[in-house]
């Protein structure tokens, strides 16, 4: 198939503490992006295209691209990178990108772009983590929820997540209740490479979504009413999906994944020290390990429209703090967990009150656990001989 | 920055903050505080900074921001900063 490149000087340079940030909304530019750079001085985009396309067409891109820069750009806070720790130094025996072998031995599977099927080596070494995060949780005394995979539209929309997060959403729905309709999907739908043949019209209205994270079913569960004594922990693991795009990439970036979170709604104090507590009691866990990595501040994924004061927000207030898990293989990091930090959001949004009648703070720790195995064997390799023995005895066990 | 330039603040602050929330100036009291107005949230609060760059011709560090959280804080910030004949 022909290809075509289009490189652009972006109309405001991209500061270098933006540069990730923007490259990753490119992939939602346009569906003929097959992938996107962002030079590290930002001052050049190359765009990578499924097939060459007419001037017209590539002007079309071009503004697109440039409205991305100038709408995350302009006027941009910096942040101020906090680091509250930093084990990135300690010594880790593999180098080796851990994917090719994965595959190879049949350990993983990929059914689509960023969905992929976990054999014995990857579940054990999950569940090993698993019951690590929960072993924190039991620690506070969390109380174990369980919530759905789908999460109503409406809820969503309380919390402004359509706004803020509109390119990650994966919407669900079904067949119309009409029997013409059904009748007419059952004979004729067929799969191409881009999907199901079937006509939009054929869809009911969307009621759900696949839900993006797990603490939110909890807020909704406390919402409109005063909290029972007036704080809780909580804890649930549950699947989350956030559509990447072109930026689904192995086990790193996933659309479809796992999460375990701890979760603490109270007072300012109360969710605070608990956040706090929680980082210092996983330090301990992740030194037995042995992992390498760092924590430190950071932001969510705001589409380009909120993201320039959303993440200047977060970064004010340290509302988050991300671990960070080397990747010697690409001398890069990835994050694996965070700790958060709402305040009142949830609380005055969702209208959960405390005995004062003040809105509730919240915060939760939150682990990717597939993420969290996919740091660890590109740190200590597939070979269970060369991992950390308290790893090994757990999995042997 | 002598008493004129410093009660210059004191009234034209008020009214930046009841423009910016599209609230009545009167509702802008010294004390009133991030999350005291419902518009007064996070974007509310990154809107605000924002506008005072703009007005006052300032930028803001990334740990200002956070402290600016109230009438009064963002009042004597200025006033510790020299901005209020600008």
């Amino acid at each position: 198939m022909a290809t075509a490149d289009i490189i652009l000087t972006p109309t405001v340079s991209i500061p270098e503490h933006l540069v990730g940030e923007v490259q990753s909304k490119l992939a939602y530019v346009d569906e003929a992006i097959v992938s996107a750079a962002v030079a590290e001085t930002g001052d050049q985009i190359t765009l990578h295209l499924s097939q060459p396309e007419a001037a017209e067409r590539q002007a079309e891109l071009s503004e697109k691209v440039q409205r991305v820069v100038t709408t995350m750009v302009r006027g941009a806070f910096k942040p101020k990178v906090q680091v509250l720790e930093d084990h990135l130094d300690r010594r880790v025996p593999n180098r080796a990108d851990p994917m090719p072998e994965l595959l190879a031995n049949g350990d993983i599977s990929q059914e689509a772009n960023g969905i992929y099927s976990l054999g014995p080596l990857l579940t054990r070494l999950i569940n090993y983590f698993e019951s690590q995060f929960v072993d924190l949780a039991d620690s506070f005394k969390a109380l174990p929820y369980r919530f759905p995979t789908l999460i109503p539209a409406r809820y969503l929309e309380r919390v402004n997540y359509f706004r803020a997060f509109p390119h990650s959403l994966t919407f669900a729905t079904h067949l119309r209740e009409d029997l013409d309709a059904i009748d007419h999907f059952a004979q004729h739908a067929v799969c191409d490479e881009h999907g199901l043949n079937t006509p939009p019209e054929s869809f009911a209205k969307i009621q759900a979504l696949l839900s993006p994270a797990v603490c939110y079913h909890l807020y909704f569960a406390l919402a409109d009413k005063p909290l029972p004594n007036g704080q809780l922990a909580a804890t649930a693991v549950g699947n989350c999906f956030r559509y990447e795009a072109i930026n689904l990439n192995s086990l790193e970036r996933l659309w479809n994944f796992t999460m375990r979170e701890v979760i603490f709604v109270g007072s300012k104090d109360y969710v605070l020290e608990n956040r706090e507590t929680a980082r210092q009691r996983m330090q301990t866990i992740f030194e037995k390990i042995g992992l390498a990595y760092r924590v430190e501040s950071a932001n969510d994924p705001f589409f380009i429209g909120e993201f320039r004061k959303q993440a200047a927000f977060q970064s004010a207030f340290q509302l988050k703090f991300e671990i960070r898990a080397s990747l010697p293989f690409k001398q890069s990091t990835l994050a694996v967990g965070s700790y958060n930090y709402h305040q009142d959001f949830f609380g005055r949004n969702l209208n959960i009150s405390l005995p004062d009648g003040s809105p509730a703070h919240t915060g939760c720790v939150a682990f990717g656990l597939e993420r969290i195995a996919f740091a660890f064997l590109a740190q200590f390799g597939l070979d269970p001989t060369g991992w950390p023995a308290s790893v090994r005895g757990a999995l042997n066990a | 920055m002598n008493e004129k330039q410093a009660d210059g603040l004191e009234h034209r602050v008020p009214v930046l903050l009841a423009e910016a929330f599209q609230v009545p100036r009167a509702e802008i009291t010294p004390g009133l505080a991030f999350g005291d107005l419902p518009q007064w949230d996070s974007m509310g609060h990154m809107e605000l900074m924002m506008i005072l760059e703009e007005q006052f011709g300032i930028e803001i560090s990334t740990e200002t921001i956070a402290e600016l959280v109230s009438v009064s804080s963002i009042i004597q910030y200025l006033k510790e900063h020299d901005h209020g004949d600008s």
